[in-house]
């Protein structure tokens, strides 16, 4: 990621290096613009604490949409704004008279929304944003009239500030101690979770009351209910120790190809761009290999953030409504009071698994887009050392990364099938939303 | 049914045994004379360090301070044994030390060449310097009579020791991130560096690749096998891909990674300091790993293992040695810890921990009023926050540091460095309990005259404490003092020094409350 990014701001420096003194200049690429400050967003995700997946989903689904909103008003007659369709968003503010640069708005835009959504990220973060918006200031008004610009500038903001504003009320914009509350109360009993970590903060779960978020395209948390998982039971034989022993006995017999699954999915919080970033870094490099033009990148990102965003929601309140016990605390009680899994166990409960649920989203957000069998490369890792695995359609990846879970000794196998249904479920609200007519 | 309620301040302080008695530090900043900051901003938001060691050969440390922008300071101790600080800076007739450098991060002491004049290594946002000692605390730059390559980077570890045959010692430099990719410095975490020598002079550095942006490195013989591997404590905000690390070292062959398949996990962490200590008497290193929230306590997983594998476990949690979010000021944001010694301040036996707390710049998601740490260890191996109790939480954003005693009185002193603001010291006054101490200096015929890599030994009140003698670790900062023991009502001791080729001297008697060196 971090040569990509580097490659994407060398072009857009080079559109200004490049022009003749007395040359009319090209507009910059609005595509190239969204393109370019999504690559820093996936960086700012990895390296700014409080963002824990439910966090990073919230914040591109906001993104997503101030970036669709600044686009859609460019052309209302073929594009439809998603305000009245997600979740009492009002319509945000009009167009000035006048001519407008494209990418001059969507630069304002995302400079605005970016300051906003990663406001508590590290000083070097907060420099790599002033860079950006400084370069990307310089590159996208070259060979504007002054007009212009300034006309440009002001209505991205101004759209950025609305969603900012919409999103003040979501119940989300506040996350104290990364998330982890000072107190907890835990269920009582051995089905139900307990803390897997040895990590202070990790001894409460993870945004307990992040279901009580306003959903953004689904009409509310449990709009895609689940049944329950199978029937805590210690007994041989029970479809929950069943699924326990599964878990168990694939962990300690993991090929090659398994470990590398797991690891490639595990999508670890400040140590990747997480699982929603996962899904938004696929998107951007499908976006950048066909050359999409900017509305269908931004249609794109904006219904797979919506998607991503709610499928936390929905998850999050399905996890404490049914408070599952981790495999690990499971397995070390009644199997193997020894037994580790592959990854770390996250701290919260267990049903249904997050990753599978938001991946479920994103691939059927992203088949109703590109098509049910739309293959591609993911190189989401590749900076970290992991290879570029192909997919043949966004739902094998989204089934590679739901099992990842299991391998990784994380999830039982319920809360990775019911999890893959949740999240096609929630993400089909999403898909639904009417963007490009 | 009741239902359990889980309360964080309750998990942070096991309370399971006696608490150890709480020396009572004086903060003597003002009088010492001490007036020094580390200042600079993004290229200087790590390091910031203090050498201790005597270059006035009155057996007080003098007290050498990394100034970021501003220059590095000398400051010679004219404490009155047992009495009051005190300091006097080169601006106040110390004398031109040959030390004032602009860009110091860190410095460590260490006697180079053997001549029985403690050198400096001073590492820098760029070209990196070993200084020779003159004596009576003067220095030389010595990079072309070593032959030593300082380079051009921003060098932030630091770690030496000397291999079999050596005649000066094999330095490992940590390097942090390109300092061209100032705004995307995410993955440009720049080559470690392993100086070998050749004869008397360095040949070129080996890159230790892959480099993770070190922040702390110790040579260390983990394993007790006589030859010490190389520790890194990695920070992962700016590697991909990495984690942190250990190295083989052999002699006349390449520095070579500990491997998953050799029993290394991986762990990945923000790595910022190490401290090592045999904390529960069993022969081997325990390790301290400082971090940003949770710190980790390595205890081997399996010490009878035969081959013993570098599996640990992390008892922080169960120790009481989390030091995760600040314990007094009221801010509940997670910590960020820096410097990190193992020293026993109240001498009563136990090693004790000292965390240097500072939050790296503005970081919301971390506490600003960041106290420092100390914790004391309690009998049963747990520990307990005494910081404030004991007068050293501070809260500015302390970097580097030192555990040392300054007056010769036997109880440890205090001096931290914090970055744009000024560096602070205090005066360890002691206990109400009995504190006996001892504190032995090694010394062996040329080269590595302090023994770097043997052990001292201090048998007393029916156990065996055992320090490895070190270059290395914390964070940009290191001392070269005599090996110090807490002996609390024992007033004698028998001690040894397990020399870096593998022999012993024999088993001596020793009065307590005193400085003795055993020579081989």
């Amino acid at each position: 990621m971090f040569r990509r990014l580097l490659a994407s701001l060398a072009l857009g420096l080079s559109l200004l290096a490049a022009l003749p003194a007395q040359a009319t200049p090209q507009a910059a690429d609005p595509a190239h613009v969204v393109t370019t400050w999504y690559r820093l967003v996936l960086e700012l995700v990895r390296h700014t604490p409080t963002y824990s997946p439910p966090v990073a989903s919230r914040a591109f689904a906001y993104l997503g949409v101030t970036a669709w909103e600044v686009t859609a008003s460019a052309d209302p007659a073929h594009r439809r704004s998603l305000a009245g369709q997600l979740t009492d968003f009002p319509a945000p503010p009009p167009r000035q008279p006048g001519p407008h640069d494209e990418a001059v708005v969507l630069n304002a835009a995302l400079t605005a929304a970016t300051r906003h959504f990663f406001g508590n990220t590290g000083p070097t973060g907060q420099r790599a944003m002033a860079a950006m918006a400084g370069k990307l200031d310089t590159t996208t008004a070259a060979g504007l009239d002054p007009e212009t610009i300034a006309r440009s500038r002001a209505y991205g903001a101004a759209v950025a500030a609305h969603v900012i504003a919409w999103a003040a009320t979501d119940g989300g914009e506040v996350v104290e101690n990364m998330g982890f509350p000072l107190s907890y109360t835990l269920t009582p009993g051995p089905a139900h979770w307990v803390p897997t970590s040895a990590i202070v903060q990790q001894q409460m779960p993870l945004l307990p009351d992040w279901a009580r978020n306003r959903p953004f395209a689904m009409p509310a948390a449990n709009a895609c209910p689940l049944p329950p998982p199978p029937a805590y039971s210690e007994a041989p034989g029970s479809a929950f120790r069943a699924e326990a022993e599964e878990v168990y006995t694939t962990a300690k017999s993991l090929t090659d190809e398994q470990k590398l699954i797991a690891r490639f999915w595990s999508d670890d919080p400040m140590l990747s761009p997480t699982p929603p970033g996962h899904w938004i870094s696929i998107l951007i490099e499908i976006a950048d290999r066909d050359a999409l033009p900017v509305e269908r990148r931004t249609d794109a990102l904006a219904r797979l953030g919506v998607a991503l965003a709610d499928a936390f929601i929905g998850c999050w309140q399905a996890k404490f409504e049914h408070d599952l016990v981790r495999p690990v605390t499971y397995i070390n009680r009644v199997i193997d009071k020894a037994w580790a899994p592959m990854l770390i166990t996250p701290p919260f409960p267990e049903y249904p698994s997050g990753h599978s649920t938001q991946s479920g989203a994103a691939a059927e957000v992203l088949s109703t887009i590109f098509g049910e069998d739309f293959a591609f490369d993911d190189a989401t890792h590749e900076d970290d050392g992991l290879p570029i695995r192909h997919f043949p359609s966004f739902r094998a990846a989204a089934a590679e990364a739901a099992i990842s879970r299991l391998y990784g000794g994380i999830h039982f196998r319920a809360a990775i099938d019911r999890g893959l249904e949740q999240g096609l479920c929630i993400g089909q609200h999403a898909a639904r939303l009417e963007t490009l007519q | 049914m009741t239902r359990a309620l889980l309360l964080l301040p309750l998990l942070a302080s096991p309370a399971l045994a006696e608490d150890p008695a709480i020396p009572r530090f004086a903060d003597e900043t003002a009088s010492a004379g001490l007036t020094h900051s580390f200042t600079g901003e993004w290229e200087y938001m790590v390091g910031g360090g203090v050498a201790a060691f005597d270059c006035s050969g009155d057996a007080k440390p003098e007290l050498v301070l990394a100034g970021g922008t501003a220059p590095a300071s000398l400051w010679r101790n004219e404490s009155p044994t047992g009495g009051v600080l005190k300091f006097t800076g080169e601006e106040s007739g110390g004398g031109p030390s040959g030390l004032a450098y602009t860009g110091v991060a860190g410095l460590w002491p260490l006697d180079v060449d053997s001549d029985g004049i403690t050198d400096l290594a001073m590492l820098r946002v760029g070209e990196n310097l070993l200084l020779r000692g003159l004596g009576d605390c003067r220095f030389e730059r010595a990079n072309e009579a070593w032959g030593f390559d300082g380079g051009d980077a921003w060098s932030s570890a630091f770690a030496a020791t000397w291999e079999a045959g050596a005649t000066l010692p094999t330095l490992a430099i940590g390097n942090y991130i390109d300092r061209a990719q100032d705004a995307f410095p995410w993955g440009s975490c720049t080559d470690n560096w392993l100086h070998r020598p050749d004869g008397p002079r360095y040949t070129a550095p080996l890159p230790l690749t892959p480099s993770f942006c070190a922040l702390s490195m110790l040579f260390t013989d983990w394993n007790r096998e006589g030859r010490p591997a190389l520790r890194i404590a990695n920070d992962r905000e700016y590697y991909k891909g990495g984690q942190e690390q250990m190295w083989h070292l052999s002699p006349a062959a390449p520095p070579r990674l500990y491997t998953e398949a050799e029993g290394w996990q991986r762990l990945r962490i923000w790595g910022m300091g190490i401290a090592s200590h045999d904390l529960n008497f069993d022969g081997y290193p325990e390790y301290f790993l400082t971090s940003m929230a949770d710190n980790k306590l390595q205890v081997l997983k399996d010490p009878a293992a035969r081959p013993l594998l570098p599996r640990y476990a992390d008892v922080a949690f169960a120790r009481g040695a989390v030091a995760q979010r600040p314990y007094t000021g009221g801010e509940v944001k997670p910590s960020t810890a820096w410097h990190t010694q193992f020293e026993d301040v109240n001498n009563d036996g136990r090693a004790d921990l000292f965390i240097a707390k500072g939050n790296v710049s503005a970081m919301p998601d971390f506490a600003m009023a960041d106290p420092n740490n100390l914790l004391l260890q309690r009998a049963d191996g747990t520990f307990v926050e005494v910081g404030d109790k004991a007068g050293v939480a501070s809260m500015h954003t302390a970097r580097g540091g030192a555990v040392v005693d300054l007056n010769a009185d036997g109880w440890l002193d205090l001096v931290v460095v914090n970055r744009n603001a000024p560096s602070e010291i205090w005066r360890n006054q002691g206990t109400e309990a009995p504190g006996h101490w001892i504190a032995i200096n090694a010394r062996q015929p040329a080269p590595n005259l302090h023994a770097v890599n043997g052990w001292v030994e201090v048998r007393a009140n029916g156990v065996t404490q055992r320090r490895e003698i070190t270059v290395g670790g914390g964070h940009a900062s290191g001392q070269l003092a005599p090996q110090h023991f807490g002996l609390g009502t024992a007033t004698q001791a028998e001690a040894r020094v397990i020399w870096p080729d593998g022999s012993a001297s024999d088993w001596q008697n020793l009065a307590a409350d005193a400085v003795w060196t055993v020579e081989k």
